[in-house]
């Protein structure tokens, strides 16, 4: 009994001691930032690096509303990405249980296209994109960039909700017919809620894409829409790159993320915990 | 809300065919189903019980065929435009909702004024029992417990048809039996039509009105309880009904003489039929163990507590015999068997059919 407890206590401190190794490589740059964030420009540059300084919350000031203020572009940002994601659901959702539950004809071949859109490497489409955008004039517009992220959202999320869709048993979907509800209130009140979980995720992966691209954002907007990953270009130029200024812009701009992060972590614990059908069904 | 009446939910199939890819699941079914019966289908995996439920609901579309409900046509309606109910086997309940959405859902989408919604669903799981776990989820319940739940949604807006598929089959032995009891009360104070798929002939035969006997995607026989047990219509119904089955056996009729090996007996009445081969069944509970009679061995004695189960070794093939009382035998035992004449079925050697 105690050499098993034991061997169970020392397997435990080895997993421990691991992940806490793992945790610290990937937490460090993050620590770096906050630190370098908190530094004024010359000490960021002082050689050997300082580890006593005094803290100072003037980059996130300049950063925020400074000269080159990237509150504009959080803005931004936040249009674009909230535009993707409300989009993208509200067009993956039915377009995923079709996929699900709809015997359609060429169903597959519908299903491989959408899969196919995602195999193009993103940098061979943005000169055609760029072409087609200047072409309908949509280049520096937010219907255009929105249009943009669609392309590769949607194909992302309708494979995502199909396979949580496709985890529902069809026998609640045959009882819902049976009581009376149609296609639409059937996916309303009885698969929507059982995929909230998958919905979340979803939400959560479009809208970190759309937040985080900078590719397209570049080449495609400009004045008018400059999203915060291309603002932040702001602080780094020929002559000098301002790093504690960029570090503190790059923490402000992940701040949304973590919200949303934490907000949706409910939904998807909530999510993968219901389930009453025997042998089937997301618990 | 209808108020259920006496003539409503009769059904009718004919000639109703459906096949999933090459397999032939229903290969021309005819059933005749009554106001207010409790109707079983029986048969075992695959015969096409479930397939024919599944068209009764509207969840699968017949290749051919036609089916009524009420005398209308309604062999393409959808299952939400037929007023059927249907329990699942594996219940689907919502597992979103607590019971009172689950039971409530079928009143809100068939538009009942929601301030009638909360004293239906109450009555409905009160005539189940559940009416104090209203607040729960299903999956904060017991297997029985969901099962009420599944027949409180079921019950809740009087449906014309309730369909049962293999209701009690998630639930233990103990269990089951009194959930049979309460479902065959609970059907008589309805007044449904209700029809019910089950692999368990004993489930049948106890709770049925009449049930149809499923074989092979075909109805092999029609009738009550009483008539499929002691009328099988043909070889492969008395080989399935029973607990255990009928033992066949090959013979030879001469007017009223039936002769098994050297082993002969008289039959109380003469069948129409000329001399020559026949298949003899009897049912283990009309043989008993006598002085005179067909040579046999034992293989196996079974104890089943209140009687005795014996497997003997009649030429090459084993018969069974049940004993009403536990004795002791040695094995490979030679005893005599003795068929009670009056209990002795005969078929047709070639078409299977009943000889009477």
């Amino acid at each position: 009994m105690t050499s098993r407890a034991s061997t169970k206590y020392t397997r435990n401190a080895i997993w421990f001691v691991a992940g806490g190794l793992l945790l610290f490589v990937w937490v460090i740059p993050l620590i770096w930032a906050v630190i370098v964030s908190l530094k004024s420009e010359s000490e960021v540059l002082a050689y050997p690096p300082s580890i006593f300084f005094e803290p100072t919350l003037q980059n996130y000031r300049d950063a925020l509303f400074g000269g080159v203020s990237i509150l504009p572009s959080l803005g931004t940002s936040m249009i674009v990405s909230t535009a993707t994601t409300v989009l993208t659901i509200v067009i993956a959702v039915p377009a995923a249980y079709a996929f699900a539950r709809l015997n359609l004809r060429g169903k597959k071949w519908l299903g491989f296209y959408t899969l196919a859109t995602q195999m193009v490497p993103p940098v061979g489409l943005v000169i055609p994109y760029f072409l087609i955008l200047n072409k309908v004039g949509w280049l520096d517009s937010y219907q255009g960039m929105v249009t943009v992220y669609l392309t590769f959202s949607l194909p992302f999320a309708i494979w995502l909700l199909v396979s949580y869709m496709e985890d529902i048993p069809w026998e609640m979907e045959e009882a819902a017919f049976l009581d009376k509800a149609n296609r639409f209130q059937t996916l309303w009140y009885v698969i929507l809620p059982q995929v909230r979980g998958g919905i979340a995720v979803t939400v959560i992966f479009i809208f970190l894409n759309a937040w985080n691209e900078f590719l397209f954002a570049v080449q495609l907007g400009g004045n008018t829409v400059r999203p915060v990953t291309v603002a932040m270009y702001n602080f780094v130029s020929v002559e000098q790159t301002l790093w504690a200024k960029l570090s503190a812009a790059a923490l402000v701009a992940m701040v949304p993320m973590i919200i949303i992060g934490i907000a949706a972590q409910k939904q998807i614990v909530k999510g993968l915990t219901v389930g009453a059908v025997k042998g089937g069904g997301r618990r | 809300m209808n108020q259920a009446s006496d003539n409503r939910g009769r059904v009718t199939l004919r000639g109703i065919r459906k096949s999933f890819g090459s397999f032939e699941a229903l290969k021309g079914v005819d059933l005749d189903i009554e106001a207010v019966e409790f109707f079983a289908l029986l048969g075992p995996s695959g015969s096409g019980k479930t397939t024919t439920l599944r068209v009764l609901a509207g969840l699968e579309t017949p290749d051919e065929g036609v089916m009524t409900l009420d005398d209308a046509d309604v062999t393409y309606a959808q299952p939400g435009e037929r007023d059927v109910a249907m329990v699942f086997q594996n219940y689907a309940l919502y597992p979103h909702m607590t019971l009172e959405a689950n039971i409530g859902f079928p009143l809100k989408m068939d538009g009942v004024p929601k301030d009638q919604i909360p004293g239906l669903v109450r009555e409905a799981a009160a005539k189940v029992k559940i009416d104090h776990l209203l607040h729960r989820r299903p999956g904060q319940l017991s297997g029985g417990q969901q099962q009420r739940c599944a027949l409180a949604r079921a019950i809740v807006r009087q449906p014309r048809l309730f369909l049962l598929d293999e209701p009690l089959s998630n639930l233990d032995a103990q269990l089951r039996l009194e959930t049979r009891v309460e479902l065959k009360k609970l059907q008589r104070s309805l007044d449904v039509t209700t029809v019910y798929v089950t692999h368990d002939q004993e489930e049948a035969m106890t709770i049925a009105d009449r049930m149809a006997v499923f074989l092979d995607g075909n109805i092999a026989q029609v009738g009550t309880p009483e008539e499929v047990f002691n009328t099988p219509r043909n070889v492969d119904v008395a080989a399935f009904i029973g607990s255990p089955p009928m033992n066949i056996l090959k013979g030879h009729l001469d007017g009223t003489k039936v002769s098994i090996g050297d082993y002969a007996f008289n039959l109380p009445a003469a069948v129409a039929r000329s001399p020559g081969e026949v298949v003899v069944g009897i049912r283990p509970s009309h043989i008993a163990i006598a002085q005179e009679g067909l040579p046999a061995s034992l293989y196996l004695s079974e104890n089943l507590g209140e009687s005795m189960l014996l497997n003997f070794d009649v030429g090459d093939q084993l018969v069974k015999v049940r004993l009403p009382e536990v004795c002791r035998f040695a094995d490979n035992e030679t005893v005599r068997l003795k068929f009670d004449p009056g209990h002795v079925h005969l078929f047709d050697p070639q078409s299977g059919t009943r000889i009477d």
